[in-house]
């Protein structure tokens, strides 16, 4: 009996190709699958987030955060780093909140100069004055101590509002030096029935402009314009 | 049996080769993005901006999983100090990307509008947001996706900071804008 292979052969012949594909796709699946693991393992949610509705699902290819090609050290956290920040936010928080209260005295002191003056050697207000001056000075100088100590990370750069309040600082700081020096003279040449006079007649249009210059830098970094 | 039936045949029984070939994965990579979030202060309107995210969509049968990640410090308001201080409340030097991650049917790049449940992963935190309708616009074979994430600041635990003492409103809306092309 003859059998007729006929469109047997071919078949075959495809079969063992198949087997053939089969076992080489057998051994380079392995290494998709290991990839499939090692990215299914790294993108695995905490037990609690498995249950939400969008759960991340193990029977399909998800992408992770390596297939997008961030540099590595962009997509790890850093500590130290972290900390720094932290440090920086604390002292610029203190230094809002000290800025604010300074703002108080340095008000009420510069009310209270239009009274300072006068003929007599001494005054209530003059005296009034002068502490409330010397308290401003103070917290000025504890409030632009945090802003200075303020650690800022490598490499950042300044834009914004920030760079007019900074501008402003190289105003209202020597300002804040000036003018308790000048005031400190005025006051001494008051309470030797002088008039004053010299530098020290400097100390009104110096503290304006101290105190306009300290309004501006916070009215800078609060409203935007 | 015919040829052609018993080439079938022999198919549909080659263990292993079959499902690869049903399975077959089609892929999309984000091409262009713009995210953009919105703080409210009283005394501010802030929007941040970042055009620094990369996406990639991984699509097999007939379901595509989409993972989105930018840089948390990518982001800019227009004022250095203002974003330093953003990346320390999101603890973003921590945990430094922003990542969102969504499934889609196949199909949806067929629709003009979408619904989509979508997980984003910021400050440490997971929050799910469901129903979030995007707006999809074919241009060749690009497709713009545009949305808002309904995001708050409560949502990933952020102390919410404060300018004059005065907090920011708790809702801190993304607006996305994305444009994916097909890969491979």
């Amino acid at each position: 009996m003859r059998v007729t292979f006929k469109g047997v052969y071919p078949a075959t012949g495809l079969l063992f190709f198949l087997l053939a594909l089969n076992s080489s796709i057998a051994q380079t699946q392995p290494s998709t699958s290991q990839q499939q693991q090692q990215d299914q393992q790294q993108q695995q949610p905490p037990a609690s987030e498995q249950n939400a509705p969008n759960a991340p699902s193990s029977t399909q290819k998800e992408p992770s955060l390596s297939d997008l090609g961030f540099p590595s050290a962009e997509t790890q956290g850093n500590l130290r780093e972290q900390e720094l920040l932290d440090k920086r936010s604390y002292m610029l928080k203190v230094h809002q909140r000290m800025g604010l209260i300074t703002a108080v005295p340095l008000a009420a002191t510069v009310i209270l100069g239009a009274n300072a003056g006068g003929k007599q050697t001494s005054s209530a207000s003059r005296d009034a004055h002068a502490a409330l001056g010397s308290a401003t000075a103070g917290l000025y100088f504890t409030t632009a101590y945090f802003a200075l100590r303020a650690p800022k990370p490598p490499g950042t750069p300044t834009r914004g509002p920030i760079r007019v309040h900074k501008a402003l600082a190289w105003i209202h700081g020597p300002g804040m030096v000036l003018t308790p020096i000048l005031g400190a003279m005025a006051f001494d040449q008051k309470s030797k029935g002088e008039k004053v006079h010299g530098i020290a007649s400097a100390h009104g249009p110096v503290a304006i402009v101290t105190a306009g210059a300290y309004g501006a830098a916070i009215v800078a970094v609060s409203i935007k314009f | 049996m015919t040829t052609r039936s018993f080439t079938l045949f022999l198919l549909l029984l080659a263990p292993g080769l079959g499902s690869p070939l049903l399975n077959a994965q089609s892929q999309w990579a984000l091409d262009q993005s713009t995210l953009t979030y919105h703080v409210s202060h009283p005394l501010h309107q802030v929007y941040g901006v970042s055009y620094a995210a990369r996406g990639k969509g991984v699509c097999s049968n007939g379901q595509c999983n989409f993972l989105i990640a930018a840089p948390v410090k990518s982001f800019d308001s227009g004022d250095s100090n203002r974003d330093l201080h953003m990346v320390q409340v999101t603890r973003g030097a921590e945990f430094p990307m922003v990542t969102v991650r969504t499934r889609l049917p196949e199909s949806a790049e067929q629709s003009a509008t979408i619904q989509a449940d979508i997980e984003v992963n910021f400050a440490g935190q997971t929050a799910h947001y469901a129903n979030v309708p995007f707006q999809l616009a074919k241009q060749g074979g690009e497709i713009k996706v545009t949305g808002t994430i309904p995001a708050k600041v409560s949502d990933f635990k952020i102390d919410p900071p404060a300018l004059l003492t005065v907090p920011i409103k708790n809702d801190i809306p993304v607006q996305v804008e994305m444009t994916w092309k097909p890969q491979g």
